[in-house]
Parts: structure tokens; sequence; C-alpha cells
């Protein structure tokens, strides 16, 4: 490879002693999340993933605009031309599901943690730092694909006199709420991905946290929306419907639904994480 | 200095580590060794803040490991050279580990010259061999220019140029007044490297000392001896209290007596002598009586 001429040390500043200027708290958290920001844009899965995410959504919500345009007059508008189903954000929700996930598992699965938390010993700092890049980018990469969807879709219906404007009432907000699933997700993901430490397991967690509550929102009514008021899948779309359903919490509450359940297990994974060996 | 003082882990009912105390000092490489298994990682790991120990403590720099600002510049480690994302670049994989402790790109570029790893610092490390993982994890322990270097098995993976290499280069850091512990489950590794041993064996510390030392308590010293009448210098030799052991090739090894004394003694009874070879146990029979002993010792520690 080299002669071990060229490899001497001697070059290595030295005499070094442990008085140095201690950093500044701000110093440090830019410290992390430069790091993490590099590990982020430095692998494939996370242009996949995101890629996906971005790319779904917009499709689907073209197709499904274009199948309530297509249908026959008699069938009428689309009940809410804001619903989930019409921007299409749900179908994101596995591709940032396993983006999220893969923040921790793939660093506990080739043992990557160990250098992680050797370069950064706070490990809550390391949680933060994570969540932080995650979030800042799917929630980018959320709204992004709602103004899209949006878009796309208002496109294709307002050629059929069925579409409404982003300059509509309570529409903006809407479309902006609507932004904040894919975030929501990619944290859940990021904190069981650092609990469950498995790619696999993390990702069947994550997506069954996500989706098995709203299989109670099929219990007979008032059940379903008793229960169902807690989803986080109901809670999204309760607060992106243009008219929310009168059986669940207003949009406001389950704006804090659907955030309290990635902050709920960012809790859970921060409790956690300093409690067990790397 | 990095300071291990009644260290005890326990996974579940294994004892991995067991009351060990040692102290690893500046200026010298200090070869940490022992049988596989025998808690050389785990202490490791314990003393880079990964594993909470079940007691005593382990500091560097007379402080924890999770107490310190910027840890990579106080203590660099390698505890495993394959723990890397196949699908970073050896520079973002370094770029992001020094972002972490504030430390400049620069330096990047400087340990990847100091590792030979320039060449190929843009190639995604799916593709590097053990020995140039190796040599990316050395660079890694190095980014914080720290004073305490700590290396889990480093050799491992590295051809013979790769091991002259690291050889070179842990003395090198040595005589820098840098604090350097390299663990190995080879003792004729560590012969060639460390001029202090810390030797332990299951969990527990079998010795501490200067290599040197530990070849000269060593008790095994005995004599080879070939002659054409080996039998009749057998008994001589018997009969003046050495002991002999003959070897199925014809020769003898001989305890109690020195070579002089064998040649003496062969020379006034005109016994032609073939060879005469004094022996010394070589650190890897020391290190293996020290092991052996390890395995049906009950009670304290065996120091010295």
């Amino acid at each position: 490879m080299t002669a071990p001429a060229r490899l001497s040390t001697t070059d290595i500043p030295n005499g070094r002693t442990a008085s140095r200027p201690v950093p500044s708290l701000a110093t440090r958290a830019g410290d992390l999340l430069a790091s993490e920001w590099t590990k982020f844009r430095s692998v494939r899965s996370t242009y996949w993933t995101l890629l996906v995410a971005l790319v779904t959504p917009i499709g689907f919500s073209a197709l499904v605009a274009t199948a309530f345009a297509g249908a026959p007059a008699s069938a009428g508008p689309p009940p809410d031309p804001l619903l989930p189903e019409v921007l299409s954000l749900e179908y994101a929700v596995i591709a940032v599901s396993v983006l999220g996930v893969l923040a921790f598992s793939a660093e506990y699965s080739t043992g990557l943690i160990r250098t992680t938390f050797t370069a950064a010993p706070r490990r809550r700092a390391v949680l933060a730092a994570k969540a932080a890049v995650y979030g800042a980018v799917t929630l980018a990469a959320g709204e992004l694909v709602a103004f899209a969807s949006f878009g796309v879709s208002q496109a294709i219906l307002s050629g059929h006199h069925q579409g409404v404007s982003l300059s509509g009432p309570g529409v903006p907000g809407a479309v902006l709420a609507a932004g904040i699933l894919l975030c929501v997700c990619t944290l859940l993901g990021v904190a069981l991905g650092s609990i469950i430490r498995h790619t696999a397991g993390g990702i069947v967690a994550t997506v069954a946290v996500i989706v098995l509550p709203s299989i109670l929102g099929l219990l007979p009514a008032p059940w379903s929306g008793r229960v169902g008021r807690f989803t986080l899948l109901d809670a999204a779309r309760q607060v992106t419907a243009l008219h929310p359903a009168a059986n669940l919490f207003s949009p406001g509450w389950s704006l804090l639904v659907l955030l309290a359940w990635p902050a709920a297990a960012l809790a859970a994974a921060a409790i956690l994480i300093t409690r067990r060996d790397a | 200095m990095i300071e291990v003082d009644g260290l005890t882990k326990r996974f579940g009912p294994v004892t991995a580590v067991d009351g060990l105390s040692f102290t690893v000092r500046p200026g010298h490489v200090t070869g940490f060794l022992g049988p596989n298994g025998a808690g050389k990682t785990t202490t490791m790991r314990v003393i880079l803040g990964l594993d909470a120990p079940t007691s005593g403590r382990a500091t560097v720099g007379g402080r924890r490991y999770d107490g310190l600002i910027r840890p990579l510049r106080e203590v660099g480690s390698l505890l495993d050279a394959t723990a890397l994302h196949g699908g970073r670049t050896a520079w973002t994989h370094l770029l992001s580990i020094a972002q972490s402790n504030g430390i400049a790109s620069k330096r990047v570029s400087e340990v990847l010259r100091l590792t030979g790893l320039e060449g190929v610092a843009r190639r995604r490390v799916k593709g590097f061999s053990l020995g140039m993982k190796q040599r990316l994890g050395i660079a890694a322990a190095l980014l914080g220019d720290p004073p305490v270097l700590m290396f889990d098995e480093p050799v491992n993976g590295l051809d013979p140029e790769g091991i002259h290499w690291i050889r070179g280069f842990f003395k090198t850091l040595a005589a820098e007044g840098r604090t350097v512990l390299v663990s190995s489950h080879l003792m004729s590794e560590m012969a060639q490297t460390a001029d202090h041993l810390v030797i332990i064996g299951h969990g527990r510390l079998l010795a501490d000392l200067p290599t040197a030392e530990l070849i000269e308590n060593s008790a095994r010293r005995d004599v080879l001896l070939r002659s054409p009448r080996a039998a009749e210098l057998a008994g001589l030799i018997a009969a003046r209290g050495g002991a002999v052991t003959p070897q199925d090739d014809g020769a003898l090894v001989v305890t109690g007596l020195d070579a002089a004394a064998i040649g003496d003694l062969a020379a006034a009874h005109g016994i032609a002598v073939h060879a005469l070879v004094p022996r010394q146990a070589s650190l890897e029979d020391a290190y293996l009586d020290l092991t052996e002993e390890s395995t049906d010792y009950h009670g304290g520690t065996v120091t010295r």
C-alpha cells in the first residue's frame, strides 16, 4: 500500500495539555448536527427512501384526482378535496418510517453506534441531533409533497370544476398540517429504531404503531371515534380535512395527538438510550 | 493515563471482568493480553463509557469517559475496524466523526495521509480489505490527536508490511509521550510491540509488569543437549543433581544444571558434545504458563 517511512507520525502535533477552553453548548450542538448531517447525506438509503416518499404521493394524488374527475357526474365531487386520500401522503408513510428507523438501526447493526457514542458520550444529545436532522428534512419533504400533491390534484380537479383554491378559507393551514405526517412518522421511526436497534424489527414496530391502532377505528360507533381520535392516522386526517369529522377531536387537539406519538416515543428512547450498554 | 480500579462487569450470570485494577502509563506501549474471552474488549468498552460497570470504575486522565467534552481530543480508540457503514466513503466516515468533536476537515486529510489511505479516500468502504479497514479505524482514532490511544486487536487482518508499520506506529506514538494500550490474544505479537504488559484471564489480573521482567521471571530455563554418548552423560548429570528429560529425537533437555556445568562435566569424562543450547522460556511460553494457571486458579490475583 504505502511505504512505512511515509506513515511516520512525526508530523502529528504534540504536547497539548488538558487546559483547553470548553466549547459552548451551542457549539457542541452545532458539531453534533453537522456530524449527523454528514452521515445523513452520505448514504444511498437516504436518497432512495426520500425519492419514494416524494414521488409516490404525488403520483397517487394525480391518479386519485383523475379518478374523481373522470367519475360520472352523478357520483359527485370528492367529499373533501383535502382528504388524505386525495393528497395521498399516507403512501409515503412506510418509506419515511424506514428512513427514520435506519438512523439508529443501521448504526447498531454495523456496530458504528459504538464509534458514535465514543465520539459523543452524551447519548441523548446524539438522539436529539439525529431527530433534528431527520425531522427537519422530512418536514421539508412532507410540505413539498403536500403542496405538490395539492397542486397536481387540484389542477386536475379544477379542470372539472371540482377543485378548491389554495387561497380558499382554511386551505393553506390544512395543506401545511398534511405535510407534518411524514416528519411525525420519521421521528417515530428514529425513536423506535433506537429502542429496538434492529432494522427489520424497527420497521415492523413503527408501521405497527402507525397502522394497528387504526384498526380499532373499525369498531362500531361510537367506539370507532372514541378510540380512533387517539390514533395517529385519524389525527392526521382530522388536521388535514377541510370538513373535520364530528366524532373525532377538533383539528387543534388532533394536531396535539399527532405530535404526541413521536414525542412519547422519543421520550422513551431518551430514557432507554442511557440505560443500556451500547 | 488510564486507570482501572476494582472493575467488575457482569452480563447476567456471566462475570466478564472480575475486580480488575491496573494503570496504563504514558510513554509506553502497554500490551493488554489475555486469551479470547478473558475480558479485554469488555474492559475497553467500560473505559470508553460504552458499557456501564457493575462495580468499580475506569478513568482516563482522572476523569470518567462520559464526562469528557470532545472526548476524541482526549482518547482515540479502535474497537472494531469492521464497524462501518459500507455505503460511506472513507472521507465522509471520518468527516462525520471529526465534525462531532469540532475537528477541522483538514485533519481528516492528514490522518488519511498518515495511514496511507489518501488514495482511496473517496471510495466506499464496502470494498475495503480488512487491512484497509484497520487503517481507517486507526485514522479515526488519530483524528483528535489524543494523548491516550486504545486499540483492540489492531493487528488482525494486516499483511506483514502492515504489521511492521503498525508496530513502528505504536512505538512512535508512545515515544511522543502518549499512553498507548493495545490488546491482543497473541503474545508473540505483543513481545515485539509492547514494553509493558497487563495480562488478564477470566476477567482477573494475572500480571502487570515490564515485558522483559516477564521473561526473566519465567521459571522455565533449561539446556538442550546432544551427544553421541547421551545415555552415559545423562547418568552423570543425574548424579550431579540435574534432571534429564530425553527427547524423541535423542536429545536431552536438562534442568538444574547450567550449560557451563554440563560442558565441564562432559569434558572431564571425555564425552563429545554436539549441541549445548541454553534455552529460556519464550514470552509465549511464559504467557501460556500464566494463562494456564488462570484456568484453575481460585482466589485472589497473581501479580508479579
